[in-house]
């Protein structure tokens, strides 16, 4: 550092960050005293940082997508377990690839849909609350979610098992478990003022998902059973509300 | 160590971190989307890799890796080309009359935004580092992959820039 009369040039920035050694802060501090320009320069930025603080977003979606990279790392070694070989390993490996690199051509909540499916059946948390029984499920559930949507009982070969909570694209949501042979379905449903909308799957890796509407309820559906089943569903529940 | 104790060993190592990972990724990325990929993608890799982490700052090493996460992108993409005077042309402080603090205290979070997305990429990032993130020299240096004194000249040209942005050049006005 030169003698106090020079101007600090960018060591102003570092005395400002608190990056000088004692020494070095003095000999700035020496000349600051003798110089308004400069005086003038680090206040000029001192409001600049309080300005940009001020500035500073939050960022509450950044923790969702931790969760989400951690889940994918969960439902990844739960695919290598369950797949026997290294070619069946390599296959699910792929499998996960896709789901999570794919939907996003989509919608990146299909993805979700399908995580939050696999990080049930991974954790061994299928259902929080076991029951056949609409009226108990409803009142576990409305005691948990506002404005959950009253659950529909099975049939047509469909067995409601019971529910869970889950959360969806950061809203915490009721999600409805029903099987169909060996085959275990999640179903989340919320009100929502969009048109009715027909059922279409689609298999993203080997889950199915599809998303459909009905009279003022939007629905989800998750499933490692195939199309024709999730459509089949879609009509019970269809026909339970009219 | 299982799978599933070492992802929620890795959810606590990075939740505290994350926010500013996402904050980064804004600023490297121009939209939403594309920052939301770089964040999982980054975290996918930090997953792998922070067992063997031993350095100082976990913070400074994510954010290196959302950096590393974003370039890949941007190569892609198109990347914001602004030389780098290294070390030379630092102009005299001006000590010409100027209201800018006041001018910046009248300045609103909506404004400051907009003038950082028109700084170069390379200056953003610093003052994100720094000021919003209140991250050291070492630790910017370390995530950028320069020396302390390239972070201190680039810090200052930044800084200088975004202040013209918002207040106007001191000097044009002479």
């Amino acid at each position: 550092m030169g003698a106090s009369n020079e101007h600090p040039g960018t060591a102003l920035h570092a005395y400002l960050d608190r990056e000088l050694s004692p020494d070095e802060s003095r000999e700035v501090e020496r000349h600051l005293s003798e110089c308004a320009g400069c005086r003038r320069e680090l206040e000029t930025y001192g409001a600049l940082r309080r300005l940009l603080r001020s500035a500073r977003s939050s960022a509450p979606e950044a923790e969702t997508a931790l969760l989400r990279a951690t889940r994918t790392v969960r439902l990844r070694q739960r695919r290598r377990t369950v797949a026997f070989g290294g070619a069946m390993a390599v296959a699910a490996l792929a499998a996960v690839l896709a789901l999570v690199l794919l939907p996003r051509q989509g919608t990146g909540i299909e993805n979700e849909v399908a995580l939050m499916h696999a990080h049930a059946l991974d954790a061994g948390r299928t259902v929080e609350f076991a029951s056949s029984d609409p009226a108990a499920i409803e009142q576990w559930l409305s005691a948990r979610v506002p404005a959950s949507v009253p659950p529909t009982e099975g049939g047509d070969g469909f067995a409601l098992r019971g529910a869970r909570i889950d959360s969806l694209e950061g809203r915490r949501v009721g999600t409805l478990v029903y099987q169909v042979r060996d085959h275990l379905v999640d179903v989340v449903a919320w009100r929502s003022p969009e048109p009715d909308m027909e059922p279409r799957p689609t298999v993203s890796g080997r889950w199915t998902v599809c998303r459909w509407a009905h009279r003022g309820v939007a629905y989800w559906m998750v499933s490692d059973t195939g199309s024709e089943d999730l459509k089949a569903l879609a009509a019970v529940i269809r026909s339970r509300r009219t | 160590m299982s799978v599933e104790a070492d992802s929620r060993e890795f959810e606590r190592f990075a939740r505290p971190h994350a926010a500013a990972a996402l904050r980064l990724a804004r600023t490297l990325v121009r939209n939403e989307a594309d920052a939301q990929d770089v964040l999982q993608d980054s975290f996918l890799r930090a997953f792998r890799h922070f067992r063997g982490f031993s350095g100082e700052s976990p913070r400074a090493w994510l954010l290196s890796i959302v950096r590393n996460v974003s370039f890949t992108l941007w190569r892609k993409q198109e990347r914001d080309q602004i030389e780098e005077p290294e070390e030379a042309a630092e102009a005299e402080p001006d000590p010409g009359p100027s209201p800018e603090v006041r001018l910046l205290e009248a300045c609103d979070a909506e404004l400051v935004r907009a003038a950082l997305d028109r700084l170069p990429s390379l200056h953003r990032e610093v003052l994100v580092l720094r000021e919003m993130e209140e991250l050291s020299y070492r630790e910017i240096a370390s995530i950028l992959g320069v020396p302390v004194g390239t972070v201190m000249s680039r810090l200052s040209r930044a800084r200088a820039q975004l202040v013209k942005e918002l207040v106007g050049d001191p000097r044009s006005k002479a």
